[in-house]
């Protein structure tokens, strides 16, 4: 393969040894780059609208309710499906022209099945890997040793339909991981796994990507497993961006207060709202909007003023299930507070 | 060495390493696929039942190879089974091995949604319909090639002068060789044409054994019932087909019983409509891995 100016290539991360836990990547080449990604299906389906997202490698939460476009957008940047306009590249390939050779150096955990059942997971991961351009020696010893880190041993020789549903999402773990891709590709990766076996494979995910330096782009529609695991979010909804932002910055403190007094809390909310403020009660917390400093001041009179007592006073931290309010919703909530 | 975290869940700190050897790219991959199938088509590398049945039908071909050389080997210039006649002996033998094993080959990768994991490796869905029919092909050769190889390589050891026998006969191995690839390449691109459209396994087998012998019959009765047009229906059976185009392949004439004498098309039709039907089934087979949802 060929070093091209500004582009990802394999020689330049061949330099890199292999005890290297973080991967250096060009600096100018993103992890992967899309712009205005549509995908239409017929003429009524519109699966990603004009998708534009551009990101740097690292633990990606990839997350949108069920048909958001999630899987429509890995598989695109897989070269499985063509966009109907638009283009994407990953690690500086495109995607719907250089398949072939950016796929070696990317692995896929799709949402389905996808194993036969009548072969032992070595015998079927060696053969992925060798798929994948490994040469048959470099695939048999990898295999080995990517079946031990997913968790997979004595069991590895038996055929994959005796397999409980725990060890087959390790199989397609591995088969994705086998090839030591520079970028992994899960779609769902818990899916169907008891609380134990979700744990497992999330801390597996972590560190695979923590340890070892291997990007991931992770859909989920379980926002608690992609806060546990990511570092990064990508809120899709719809077919378009919502967001893309480190995951901090989606929990960060909001401009609303939320205070609680013991007492009557009417003859409260009336003065405040006499003050000017916008007020909105949810159960026993009033939200307070913040206009600006003095807010706390005119909150602290208020109280002292109806000789309430002051519970508590926060500033509100965004949740990450804000991000799935219904619009409607959400156009209320700017409404009203 | 990677670096080791202690705890208790370093059980998984076995051994996962980067790799920074040789990544050998798409005809690497193709190749991988393309010998992997093979195997899979008799059935190496799996349980011991999925073995049995390519084997055994295997096995059925070489038969009147060995009859040939037992017959030959008791009396001289006694020669029952001809190359040119091989086939007619080995075709029920040939659509039974396509029957069982085409689907094991393409209906098992689209049930098992494996077709995912495959297009996004280092090759392109054409490359996987390729492999996959150039695999069929070639398990079929063990049946329609290997054989006459065997009854040729026989018939030269049990003469007592192998020159003079390689003088006569050389003639006959290109003729063997593209019968034997004419016959294994329409007989694998029907088959996977036709397996190809079904994830169902047993729907695939029953379908492409339908095509091989309920055609042969219907043939039988145009030509010899209705005649003129009716002639051409000999084309549209995938065994008289090759029969006819093996007559051609070794310049025989056909016995005056034979349905390709009934029938009195030009010989050269035969290869021509052989070599249209591969092609035609190769477009097909391409056509719906362009379009299979993976």
């Amino acid at each position: 393969m060929a070093v091209v100016a500004g582009r990802f290539s394999p020689e330049d991360s061949r330099a890199v040894q292999p005890s290297d836990a973080v991967r250096v990547y060009p600096s100018e080449v993103a992890l992967l780059e899309t712009r205005g990604l549509t995908k239409r299906y017929g003429t009524i389906v519109t699966a990603l609208d004009s998708l534009s997202i551009s990101l740097e490698p690292g633990i990606i939460g990839l997350v949108g309710a069920n048909g958001a476009g999630k899987s429509t957008l890995i598989k695109i940047l897989l070269g499985l499906l063509e966009p109907t306009s638009g283009s994407a590249t990953v690690l500086g390939l495109d995607a719907a022209t250089e398949g072939p050779e950016l796929r070696q150096f990317v692995g896929y955990m799709p949402e389905h099945d996808c194993l036969p059942n009548d072969v032992s997971a070595t015998e079927f991961v060696a053969h992925m890997a060798q798929v994948n351009g490994l040469p048959r020696s470099a695939a048999r010893e990898r295999t080995a040793e990517t079946l031990r880190h997913v968790g997979l041993f004595e069991e590895r020789y038996r055929e994959i339909r005796g397999y409980s549903t725990g060890m087959k999402q390790r199989v397609k773990l591995a088969q994705a991981l086998v090839h030591d891709p520079r970028v992994m590709f899960l779609d769902e990766p818990t899916n169907g796994l008891d609380p134990a076996g979700r744990d497992e494979m999330l801390d597996l995910v972590r560190r695979t990507g923590k340890e070892f330096g291997i990007a991931i782009i992770m859909a989920s529609h379980l926002l608690g497993e992609i806060e546990r695991v990511c570092e990064h979010l990508v809120v899709i909804d719809g077919g378009k961006l919502l967001r893309s932002a480190p995951i901090g910055e989606f929990t960060e403190r909001t401009q609303v207060l939320a205070v609680e007094v013991e007492g009557e809390a009417a003859e409260f909310v009336g003065r405040l709202r006499g003050r000017g403020l916008k007020v909105v009660e949810e159960g026993r917390l009033l939200l307070i909007g913040i206009e600006d400093d003095a807010v706390y001041n005119q909150i602290r009179d208020t109280v002292a003023d109806l000789g309430l007592g002051l519970i508590r006073i926060e500033q509100r931290r965004q949740n990450l299930e804000d991000l799935f309010r219904s619009p409607t919703q959400e156009a209320q909530d700017a409404a009203t507070v | 060495m990677p670096p080791r975290s202690e705890g208790a869940g370093s059980i998984y700190d076995l051994g996962y390493r980067r790799y920074d050897g040789l990544r050998l790219g798409r005809r690497h991959s193709v190749l991988s696929l393309y010998l992997y199938t093979v195997r899979w088509a008799f059935g190496l590398g799996r349980r011991t039942s999925s073995k049995i049945i390519p084997v055994a039908i295997s096995i059925i071909a070489f038969i009147p190879a060995l009859i040939q050389l037992g017959v030959a080997a008791l009396a001289n210039d006694v020669e029952i089974i001809k190359p040119e006649n091989y086939y007619s002996y080995v075709q029920v033998s040939v659509a039974l091995f396509c029957a069982a094993v085409s689907p094991e080959l393409v209906a098992r990768d689209q049930r098992t949604r494996t077709l995912s994991l495959y297009f996004s490796r280092a090759l392109l869905r054409r490359d996987y319909a390729l492999a996959k029919l150039a695999a069929l092909t070639t398990a079929l050769l063990f049946l329609t090639l290997l054989p006459q190889v065997v009854l040729f390589v026989g018939n030269m050891l049990s003469t007592k002068d192998t020159s003079a026998f390689l003088r006569e006969n050389w003639g006959q191995v290109p003729r063997i060789v593209g019968s034997g690839l004419l016959i294994a390449g329409l007989m694998a691109s029907l088959s996977v044409a036709i397996a190809c459209q079904t994830s169902r396994r047993s729907y695939a087998t029953v379908a492409v054994i339908a095509v091989f012998l309920v055609s042969t019959p219907l043939a039988n009765i145009f030509v010899r019932e209705a005649g003129g047009l009716g002639n051409f229906a000999i084309l549209f059976s995938p065994f008289d087909l090759l029969g006819g185009t093996t007559y051609w392949v070794f310049d025989v004439t056909p016995g005056s019983d034979s349905i390709v004498s009934i029938a009195d098309l030009p010989m050269l039709i035969y290869p021509i409509v052989t070599l249209s039907f591969i092609a035609i089934a190769t477009a097909v087979v391409l056509r719906r891995y362009e379009r299979i949802a993976a």
